[in-house]
């Protein structure tokens, strides 16, 4: 009886929480013939303003962008670094010069999913807490570093059981440090719930890179989808 | 006639946007999008009239539209082509043309080529010089765009070499592109018009062209910096009826170039919802006219200023400051005589265009804007190479200054 009254509370307090910790965040989505599983800030930037079809892993990617509003908005401030009315005119200049395409516009993360994953190449974003079925979401390593830190050992975290039952998903974004001979040494949650934070952490620790020159720090995003 | 406004204006609101949102259709597996746009402008003058339509009465002969297709063929290859028409006064008078046609093959993003009838990259805008909806301004500073010699740089039959290269060390990043061909100058351009006045007729106008533009994207956040250089020939046909012996009918006049080249520097920089551009332009024509004998050489400099700002989502003001000189030298040849005489001092308003803008651009919906603009230029800049006034259409003689308003309208899709 007392769980039957509590959890509730407890998703209330959880769902909250972690709409304050993902406000304003966004996953990379992409359709399963896409070999990647991370991307950078770089490539991103490239791939959605069309001066480059194609990522480091030599996968063919098409971008998918959704129509003005706050996940649009979050991902061009976080990759694009342009307003919604400027990246317009950037497409129509391609599209009236004969150097690009319009890129496939669709008004909500539903669409943008389901496109995504009937769409051979397509790539897009949606809402760090959307339901994503059917799609791989990418990790976005925010340094140059990351990619020639080769990650040899991969560790999935655990999903925490009542979090998935609840469907309490989301992106944490976690500041990895990493030694010259490739050891986890420190890792710090930047964002996200704290939960899934925590349970990323655990694993990532765990995670070994191929050697380096020095000491390393990364950005790593890790999403949480409870669909899966 | 103001119901028959409404109800195109009720079109525009309603029909517009569904019936606009039909771009997309497969054909042999390919996704092939059909863009299009369509521009009216109203221009208004004080004193003279201004390019070539008879402003100071109000002209609405200011009208273009393009309609392009094209498609990936594979995930390297791209195609497509654009239909382009328009009338300015007594400039472009609806005869279509091939925009641009090309093929275009990536091979890397360093490394890309395209072939056929290609736009030229030269500075910020050359490329999209005509699209005037794609900015705040209804017309781009005539100092280094002017709207009524468009078809002299706007696109050369031949290649393009280009790509993007992400500097290391977060240098930025830098984009180049080299090409090379053929332009063809419409027969109904600002030229053509400028010289219609001594009798002179071309049937042909067009000359080589090769150069490059190298752009880079400093790590100065939104900070562009690039440098564009062009080198030209010009093989011109034409006749005319000679001052010397004009019972002798029409005679074969021919023009080339000993020397033609355009150095374009310029920078941009975006901080959130404002936009400055600054550019400055040197052209200079050393050019031979075969037949009488006579070398001129035309040498036009212009710079400008400008500045944007989103005030809100569907409300965007801006200005600029724009300054052209042109200077022209001409000697020898027994028909010299027949030439207007050197233009050396630029402080004449024969030989300068000076003009404040203040621009403001209504998004009216996502395909249809309104733009409204106020010129006031000092100087006229009349001489052997045309910016914007014409002796034609202007039979009284020019006076110093001019204001104008130039309302436009732009649908697209």
């Amino acid at each position: 009886m007392k769980i039957k009254i509590l959890l509730p509370v407890f998703a209330a307090i959880l769902t909250f929480a972690a709409a304050l910790a993902r406000a304003g965040d966004v996953k990379l989505i992409a359709n399963s013939s896409v070999r990647a599983d991370t991307v950078s800030p770089e490539e991103i930037r490239r791939i959605f303003l069309e001066q480059n079809s194609f990522l480091a892993d030599g996968s063919h990617v098409e971008p998918v962008i959704e129509e003005d509003g706050p996940v649009h908005e979050s991902f061009l401030q976080t990759y694009l670094d342009r307003t919604n009315s400027d990246l317009q005119t950037y497409y129509q200049a391609l599209v009236f010069t004969g150097r690009g395409s319009m890129p496939k516009q669709l008004s909500s993360d539903s669409e943008v999913v389901a496109y995504v994953a009937k769409t051979r190449g397509a790539i897009g974003y949606v809402s760090s807490d959307a339901l994503a079925p059917g799609v791989k979401t990418l990790f976005v390593a925010r340094t140059e570093e990351k990619l020639q830190r080769r990650l040899i050992t991969r560790v999935e975290p655990e999903y925490p059981e009542v979090l998935k039952r609840l469907s309490i998903g989301g992106s944490v974004r976690l500041q990895v440090t990493i030694s010259a001979k490739g050891n986890v040494e420190g890792v710090h949650l930047l964002g996200g719930n704290p939960i899934l934070g925590e349970s990323a952490a655990s694993a990532v620790k765990r995670w070994i890179y191929a050697s380096g020159h020095s000491r390393t720090t990364v950005e790593v995003v890790i999403p949480f989808d409870p669909s899966l | 006639m103001h119901r028959r406004i409404v109800k195109l204006i009720l079109i525009c609101l309603f029909a517009g946007p569904i019936a606009l949102q039909a771009q997309e259709f497969k054909l042999f597996d390919r996704t092939v999008q059909v863009h299009g746009f369509v521009s009216q402008g109203f221009v208004y003058t004080t004193n003279n009239n201004w390019l070539t339509m008879n402003t100071t009465q109000g002209s609405a002969a200011f009208t273009d539209f393009g309609l392009n297709a094209s498609t990936a063929l594979t995930d390297k290859l791209r195609i497509g082509a654009q239909v382009y028409d328009r009338n300015l006064g007594q400039l472009g008078q609806y005869h279509p043309s091939l925009d641009w046609a090309f093929a275009d093959y990536r091979f890397k993003s360093w490394l890309g080529i395209r072939g056929g009838k290609v736009r030229t990259t030269l500075g910020l805008y050359t490329d999209t010089q005509d699209l005037d909806f794609l900015r705040v301004f209804a017309l781009l500073p005539q100092c280094i765009y002017p709207t009524d010699l468009r078809d002299t740089t706007i696109a050369h039959l031949g290649a393009d070499i280009y790509g993007n290269i992400s500097l290391r060390r977060h240098l930025g990043d830098l984009s180049y592109t080299a090409f090379a061909g053929h332009r063809s100058d419409s027969l109904y351009s600002g030229y053509s018009y400028l010289l219609s006045q001594y009798g002179v007729y071309f049937s042909r106008l067009g000359g080589l062209q090769y150069g490059g533009d190298l752009r880079w994207n400093t790590p100065l956040k939104g900070l562009l910096i690039g440098a564009s250089r062009m080198n030209e020939d010009l093989t011109a046909q034409a006749t005319f009826i000679s001052a010397l012996d004009p019972a002798a009918g029409r005679m074969p006049l021919t023009e080339g170039f000993k020397a033609g080249w355009t150095n374009q520097f310029y920078g941009q920089y975006t901080v959130g919802k404002l936009h400055i551009d600054s550019e400055y332009r040197r052209q200079l024509h050393d050019q031979t006219n075969q037949a009488l004998g006579v070398e001129t050489i035309i040498d036009v400099r212009g710079w400008y200023v400008s500045g944007t700002y989103r005030l809100l989502k569907r409300l965007a003001v801006g200005s600029y400051y724009s300054r052209y000189s042109i200077t022209t030298v001409s000697g020898g040849g027994q028909y010299l005589a027949f030439f207007p005489p050197n233009q050396t001092d630029i402080s004449l308003p024969a030989n300068h265009i000076y003009d404040k803008v203040i621009a403001a651009r209504v998004d009216l919906n996502k395909f249809w804007n309104v733009q409204l603009e106020g010129h006031f230029m000092n100087g006229y800049g009349a001489s052997l190479y045309p910016d914007g006034f014409y002796p034609q259409v202007n039979p009284q003689g020019f006076k110093p200054d001019t204001n104008a308003l130039v309302v436009k309208t732009s649908l697209y899709f």
